[in-house]
C-alpha cells in the first residue's frame, strides 16, 4: 500500500546552456513520490534521468515549475533552508562516491552528523552504519585505500547518517563490479523493505529494474 | 548556526594539513616565506644603509655633536675650561677639540685643498673610530710636529674613484707640502686612513702641537666634538648651556645634511618598494592559494551538497590560510635570521658613506609580518568565495 506524497512534482522544466546552445534536459516532468517507494529512474544516457535526481534531492533548481517536500515549495526556497533539507532529510548518494579524500571512512560517514551534534553521539552511529555496510576493519582508512565498492559504502553510510526520510542514489553501481554492485543493491533494498527509507534511484540497468516497486522512463527529458 | 557547527571548519582545516599533499602545502609555506623575506629584506636593507651612514657621520665625523663658535666668532676660546665643564657630565664618553686649516697639501706637483685639521690624537680617539681605520702606516701621537695622516680620498690609489682628485698613489714615508700662504711646512705621511665614508676619507689630520709650532694660538679651538652614551644629544645639550657655554651646538643630524635628504629619499623609495612587495605578494598568493582551491572545487562541491554551510568551508580555508602565512612567516624568519643576516654582516653592501648590513626595525618587521598574513587571508578568501557561490554542480563538475 502506498504511503502518503513525500514529494510532488508539478511541470518542471530544466534547460542547460552548452556555450550558446541551449539543450532542453527536462521538459514539463510531473511525478509523485511516496513515502516507502522504491523508484527507479530509467532510460537512455542523455534522457534526462540524472537531472531530474538532481531537482528532487535539491541540487540543482529547475527553469520552471514547482517541487514540494512533505507539502512545502522547495524550489524557490531560500539556498539555506534548501541545504538545511538536504543535511536532515535527504541523503544524497554519488555515481562517483563522492568522498572527501582527506577524510578516513569513519570521518567522511560523521561528517554530515557533526554539524548537528556532539561527536560522542554521532561516532557510535558512524560506526554502526560501517559496520551495517560490513566496513568494520576499514574505518580508518582514507577513500584511496578502499574498493570502488567499499567506496560507494562509504557514501551510502554517509547519506544515512542523519536519518533521512529519502535516499537519492544517481547511478550508485555504474563503477562498480558485478559482485560489488549486487551488494550495493542488497543494501537499498534492506534499507527500503527493513528501515523503511524512500528510495530514489537512477540506473540504466535493465536487471536493476527488479528491485523497484515503481519504475519511471524517460525520454528526451519526459517521463514515457 | 549551531555550537557544533564552529568546530567543522577547524576538523576540515586539520585534516587537510594532516592528510593533503605535503609538496603543495610546503610550496605554498615557502612562497609565503620569501614572500616574508622580499618584504622584510628591502626594508632591512635601507635601514642597513641609513643606521650605516648615521654611524658613519657620529663614529668618523662630528661625534653625537659639536660645539662650533658662536655667531660673529672664529673660534670657541678656552677650550680647556669648556672641555672640563663638558667632561662633568655623565653621559659625556669622550671630548675632542679640533681646530681647521686653511692650507693646501702639495705633493709629487699635485696641489690639492682639502679639509685639514688640527688634533689632540689622544681625545680624537675618544670621540671618533679614525685611529681604528688605518690602511697604511699609523696614527699620530701627540708630539708628532712633522707627521701628517690623510684620508685614502686624498692618497689616491687603487679603488679611489677614477675621476676623484687625489695625490694618486701617495704612499707612508713619502713627503707633502702644507702651504699656508705666507708660510710652507713639510710633512711625513705617516698614516693613511680609510673609513669608507668619503666626507672623513678627503680629511686629512695634523697634531695640536705641530699646528701650534706653525700658527700659535692660546687654547682655541674651530670645533669641539663630543661623544654621548647614547645617540639623542639633546637633553646633554641643554645641560652644556646650563653650564654657560653659550657657543653654537650641531647635531650629528644637523650636520648630515645632505645625508638627511638621501635618507628622506631612501625612506621614500622604501615605502614605495614595500607597496610593490605586498602587492606581488598578494598577487602571487591570490594565484597560489586559487588554484590550491580550484583544484578542491569538486570537493567543495561535496561538502555543499551533503549540507555543510559555505560560509564553514570559507573559515576552514581562512583558518588553512592563516596557518599556511603564520609557517611562512616563522619560516622567513628564520631563514633571513639564520642565512640573509649572519651573511650579509661578513660581507656587507661596500657603498660610498660606508658598509650596509641588514638591521631590522622591529616595528617595521610587526607590520610587515601583519601585513603578509592579511595579505593572504585576503587573496586566499576571495578564490574561497568564489568557489562557495558557484552552483553545486558547477562546482562538482569543475564548469566554470
Amino acid at each position: 500500500m502506498a504511503g502518503k506524497t513525500l514529494i510532488k512534482v508539478k511541470n518542471i522544466f530544466r534547460t542547460y546552456k552548452l556555450g550558446e546552445i541551449k539543450v532542453p534536459a527536462l521538459n514539463d516532468i510531473s511525478l509523485e513520490i511516496n513515502q516507502g517507494d522504491f523508484l527507479i529512474i530509467t532510460g537512455r544516457n542523455g534522457s534526462g534521468k540524472s537531472t531530474l535526481l538532481r531537482q528532487l534531492a535539491l541540487v540543482d533548481r529547475p527553469n520552471s515549475g514547482e517541487i514540494y517536500f512533505e507539502e512545502k515549495e522547495v524550489t524557490k526556497m531560500h539556498s539555506n533552508d534548501r541545504r538545511n533539507l538536504r543535511l536532515t532529510r535527504l541523503g544524497y548518494i554519488f555515481q562517483e562516491y563522492a568522498l572527501i579524500a582527506e577524510l578516513s571512512a569513519l570521518e567522511n560517514v560523521m561528517l554530515p552528523a557533526m554539524m548537528l551534534e556532539p561527536i560522542k553521539k554521532c561516532r557510535p552511529r558512524a560506526e554502526l552504519l560501517l559496520k551495517k555496510m560490513g566496513l568494520q576493519n576499514k574505518m580508518n582508512n582514507l577513500p584511496s585505500q578502499l574498493s570502488g565498492g567499499e567506496q560507494q559504502k562509504v557514501a551510502i553510510a554517509r547519506s544515512l547518517i542523519n536519518d533521512p526520510e529519502v535516499l537519492f542514489a544517481d547511478e550508485p553501481t555504474a563503477n562498480l563490479d558485478t559482485f560489488a554492485a549486487k551488494d550495493v543493491l542488497q543494501i537499498f533494498k534492506k534499507l527500503n523493505q527493513d528501515e523503511k527509507h524512500t528510495i530514489v534511484m537512477v540506473t540504466h540497468e535493465k536487471e536493476e529494474e527488479v528491485f523497484a516497486n515503481r519504475l519511471i522512463k524517460l525520454e528526451d527529458g519526459k517521463i514515457v | 548556526m549551531n555550537r557544533y557547527e564552529t568546530r567543522i571548519p577547524f576538523f576540515l582545516m586539520w585534516k587537510y594539513l594532516l592528510r593533503g599533499n605535503k609538496w603543495t602545502l610546503f610550496l605554498i609555506i615557502f612562497l609565503m616565506a620569501i614572500a616574508f623575506i622580499n618584504l622584510v629584506f628591502v626594508a632591512s636593507l635601507f635601514n642597513g644603509i641609513i643606521r650605516g651612514t648615521e654611524d658613519q657621520i657620529i663614529n668618523t665625523y662630528t661625534g653625537h655633536f659639536m660645539i662650533t663658535p658662536k655667531t660673529g666668532s672664529d673660534y670657541i676660546e678656552n677650550v680647556s675650561t669648556v672641555i672640563e665643564k663638558i667632561l662633568t657630565l655623565p653621559e659625556v664618553k669622550g671630548v675632542a677639540p679640533e681646530m681647521q686649516v686653511s692650507g693646501s697639501l702639495e705633493y709629487n706637483k699635485i696641489k690639492g685643498t682639502w679639509p685639514i685639521l688640527a688634533i689632540d690624537p689622544d681625545k680624537e680617539k675618544t670621540v671618533t673610530n679614525v685611529s681604528e681605520k688605518m690602511i697604511s702606516g699609523e696614527y699620530l701621537n701627540e708630539d708628532d710636529t712633522d707627521k701628517i695622516i690623510i684620508g685614502r680620498q686624498i692618497s689616491g690609489g687603487e679603488g679611489v674613484e677614477n675621476d676623484a682628485f687625489s695625490f694618486k698613489e701617495a704612499k707612508v714615508g713619502e713627503k707633502v707640502l702644507l702651504n699656508l700662504g705666507q708660510l710652507e711646512k713639510e710633512f711625513t705621511i705617516k698614516g693613511i686612513f680609510y673609513t669608507k665614508f668619503i666626507n672623513t676619507d678627503e680629511r686629512a689630520f695634523i697634531t695640536e702641537k705641530a699646528w701650534q709650532a706653525l700658527s700659535p694660538s692660546d687654547n682655541k679651538a674651530t670645533a669641539i666634538l663630543v661623544r654621548l652614551s647614547e645617540k639623542d644629544g639633546q637633553e646633554a645639550i641643554e645641560k652644556i648651556k646650563a653650564l654657560g657655554i653659550d657657543e653654537n651646538f650641531i647635531t650629528w643630524e644637523d650636520a648630515s645634511g645632505l645625508m638627511q635628504s638621501v635618507t628622506g629619499s631612501f625612506l621614500s623609495i622604501n615605502f614605495l618598494l614595500t607597496l610593490v612587495g605586498e602587492l606581488i605578494a598578494a598577487i602571487t598568493i591570490f594565484i597560489v592559494i586559487y588554484i590550491d582551491i580550484t583544484a578542491k572545487r569538486k570537493q567543495i562541491g561535496i561538502l555543499r551538497a551533503i549540507g555543510i554551510k559555505p560560509y564553514l568551508i570559507r573559515v576552514s580555508y581562512v583558518i588553512q590560510i592563516s596557518i599556511y602565512s603564520v609557517a611562512g612567516v616563522l619560516l622567513g624568519t628564520a631563514l633571513f635570521f639564520g642565512i640573509l643576516v649572519p651573511y650579509f654582516n661578513h660581507f656587507p653592501f661596500s657603498l660610498p658613506i660606508g658598509d650596509a648590513r641588514l638591521i631590522v626595525n622591529p616595528a617595521d618587521y610587526i607590520i610587515r609580518l601583519e601585513t603578509i598574513i592579511l595579505v593572504a587571508i585576503g587573496a586566499g578568501l576571495i578564490p574561497a568565495f568564489m568557489v562557495t557561490r558557484m552552483k553545486i554542480l558547477d562546482a562538482i563538475w569543475g564548469r566554470n
